[in-house]
């Protein structure tokens, strides 16, 4: 790859649904250039700018990036390879936002995944430049369709605004829904970037845009492009100056947004407290001593591991999150092939287990004898960590469902039913211990054994269902 | 003077199918009239075994869906042949159908015989339950989401992870007690079956199979011709813009 280009797309075959959209792509993005890709509605331009950050399967051709340290990065490759992007902006069609973010936090999450250490004054600088620095600690969901965007497209812009090196922006539709000035600043922003030897890549119908860049690629109806040059005349506005930068911790960026999600708003930890609740209070309700007595320790264990592993069962909020304003698939992009092994930790009930196996257990084991019921207390810990591990593979069940286009018309219940098996085994374990006490010994009938064969079993589930859709 | 017949494949599927089901109705009659009851004392509800002649079938033909799913989904995921998605589609069809057979029966068999309708520590039950749940998925899903690259790599995973699975449902259940009996089809010294018993049940496999054949043969058929069909949709709507 020449070393003046950020990125390049060869031989690029992509299909949407059933058609071929993008046939034979040979497409390169330069340093200070600015590229917009133009075609009428559903010619691929958007697929190209997605394709371009690796965010669609190709059945033919590359997709390589040029990395900070003047590396060349192939991203994405019709043999499945895929490979995190370097630091880059990404501004998508339907803004990526969850509306349960603030307007900082989300240009402070889009920066610290590039790379970027912004001040307090850095943010309001670029926030009070684009009309957003009274509404910084608002709500992305009480914004404006207008002000909503603004925030999207610098959030695009911010990472190669902040940073001294070279970069790539890809930029879908920017100017849809800005007022005037707004995408006035806009062109002056953009060719100030390209001044400083950033490239970047918009996908547009505006004239206005389409005038303020250096290179326009036409996107044919047969999936194949056309390029011409021009003199660009805009007018370059001035930038903040760029911030320190730091390695780049995507992972940590992504941890730290969903648990703020959570604080803000727990919908994922009442939508799974609330059935392990109340299936606890219908089995205290409903089944008394004496049943419990008769049937003996194994239909008591199953009633105590029950409501944890319902709670395990239920599908992430995360999965809602990333479903609102194609959020997930802007997280998928920035992420690349982790995205799919965060989310399952991130996305399951990690916190529930181990409180519910013991309010299980203080609620329902006043049966069992003084001297059975400390050792219970003292071990049942661990069926609370296995059940974590049982969430995880839950998590990935759900995430693997939730790649189809309709997946809210997807039953990934049915998908779930290999988790009886973890569940099986753990209350085995937990009859064992009710029976004859807590062992720690490897043999097959040893409770520790059946809890260490319930994690791997999960852990196995997890591998399937999150490595197998990527390779 | 000797002219040559010419058979559509939709007429073989037709008179495979028909076949088959004729021989699965003869399997039912001499189920009961040709068929002798088991010793009562070594069985504890002798006269249910009778469902076995078509639970046998069920399985087995269930087990080649699975198989025809299996091998389809690999040959997606990997190649992604046009055929292979035919088979994702007509394997899911089949082997939802079979396996609903086979963990209906079963259930009723076994709530006469162990007086428990399911045993969680039973693997084939297990396996055959959690297919079939693969199979209802990659079903309703086919038919709720729009058809697809994207759509096909997702259910021809789901396929593969049915079948992954398999092997970690053996793992689980191998730590259990089988209550369920040994493999019959054909009379062995293992089975002690009577003749009677075994020929009735050959008679049920192979009409079953006779069936799963003609149903193979239609469905491959019907999906061959949606994707025609969806074909010349496609070119209309270009025409039409």
């Amino acid at each position: 790859m020449d070393a003046a280009k950020l990125l390049s797309a060869s031989n690029l075959d992509v299909y949407r649904g059933n058609r071929l959209v993008l046939s034979n792509v040979e497409l390169s993005l330069n340093e200070g250039e600015v590229v917009a890709l133009v075609g009428p509605n559903g010619s691929g331009k958007t697929t190209l700018l997605e394709s371009c950050a690796g965010m669609h399967r190709m059945t033919s051709g590359k997709v390589a990036w040029r990395d900070e340290n003047g590396d060349v990065r192939i991203v994405r490759d019709f043999e499945g390879r895929r490979k995190r992007l370097p630091p880059m902006g990404l501004t998508l069609q339907k803004d990526g936002i969850c509306g349960e973010e603030t307007i900082e936090e989300r240009l402070s999450t889009a920066l610290s995944i590039s790379g970027c250490a912004p001040s307090s004054s850095d943010l309001n600088q670029m926030l009070s430049a684009w009309g957003l620095e009274h509404r910084a600690v608002d709500r992305i969901s009480q914004l404006s369709g207008g002000l909503r965007r603004r925030l999207a497209v610098l959030c695009g812009l911010s990472p190669a605004v902040m940073s001294a090196n070279s970069r790539a922006l890809l930029l879908d539709e920017p100017s849809e829904g800005l007022d005037e000035s707004a995408r006035g600043l806009l062109v002056n922003w953009m060719r100030a970037l390209a001044a400083q030897g950033h490239g970047i890549l918009i996908a547009t119908h505006d004239p206005e845009m389409i005038a303020a860049s250096d290179r326009i690629v036409s996107v044919l109806e047969n999936g194949t492009l056309s390029s011409e040059t021009q003199d660009c005349l805009a007018f370059a506005g001035e930038l903040p100056d760029p911030c320190p930068a730091i390695e780049p911790n995507p992972l940590a960026s992504h941890l730290r947004w969903a648990f703020r999600m959570e604080v803000r708003n727990p919908i994922d930890t009442i939508s799974r407290l609330l059935p392990a609740l109340i299936s606890l209070l219908l089995i205290h309700t409903f089944v008394g001593e004496k049943e419990i007595l008769v049937s003996g320790n194994d239909f008591l264990a199953a009633l105590i591991i029950a409501p944890a592993f319902i709670s395990v069962l239920v599908g992430p909020a995360l999965i809602k999150r990333y479903a609102e304003a194609d959020c997930g698939r802007w997280w998928s992009a920035l992420l690349g092939p982790m995205h799919r092994i965060s989310s399952s930790f991130i996305g399951a009930s990690l916190i529930l287990p181990l409180p519910l196996i013991y309010i299980s257990w203080l609620i329902l084991g006043d049966t069992a004898p003084a001297e059975t019921s400390q050792d219970v207390l003292k071990s049942i810990w661990i069926i609370g960590l296995s059940l974590i591990d049982v969430a995880i593979a839950a998590a990935a069940v759900h995430l693997l469902v939730a790649d189809l286009h309709r997946s809210n018309a997807a039953a990934a219940s049915l998908l779930l039913l290999i988790l009886v098996w973890p569940f099986i085994e753990l209350t085995d374990a937990l009859t064992i211990i009710l029976n004859d006490g807590m062992t720690f010994g490897l043999g097959m009938e040893e409770p520790f054994t059946m809890i260490l064969l319930a994690s791997l079993t999960s852990v196995l589930i997890w591998l399937v269902a999150v490595f197998l859709p990527d390779v | 003077m000797f002219g040559i017949v010419v058979i559509s494949r939709k007429q073989v599927g037709w008179a495979f199918t028909g076949l088959g089901s004729l021989g699965a109705i003869i399997t039912a009659i001499l189920s009961y009239t040709y068929a002798p009851g088991v010793d009562p004392e070594a069985w504890n509800a002798p006269e249910a075994y009778r469902i076995l002649f078509w639970h046998v079938p069920f399985a087995w033909t269930s087990f080649v869906a699975y198989t025809i799913l299996f091998v389809g989904s690999i040959a997606w995921y990997a190649r992604r042949k046009e055929w292979g998605w035919r088979l994702v589609a007509t394997g899911s069809d089949l082997g939802l159908l079979f396996g609903l057979g086979v963990v209906i029966s079963g259930p009723i068999w076994g709530a006469a015989e162990w007086g428990v309708p399911w045993d969680w520590g039973d693997l084939r039950l297990n396996t055959y339950a959690l297919l079939t749940g693969v199979a209802l998925f990659i079903v309703l899903s086919r038919r709720s989401q729009p058809d697809g690259i994207d759509t096909r790599d997702t259910l021809s995973t789901v396929g593969l992870f049915g079948f992954a699975l398999v092997p970690i449902t053996a793992l689980a259940t191998t730590l259990y007690r089988e209550r369920h009996p040994g493999v019959v089809i054909v009379k062995s010294e293992d089975s002690g079956l009577d003749p009677e018993i075994s020929r009735v049940l050959l008679i049920g496999v192979l009409s079953f199979s006779l069936l799963m054949i003609g149903l193979s043969i239609l469905t491959e058929l019907s999906y061959r011709l949606h994707a025609e069909l969806v074909e010349l949709q496609q070119r209309l709507d270009e025409v039409v813009h």
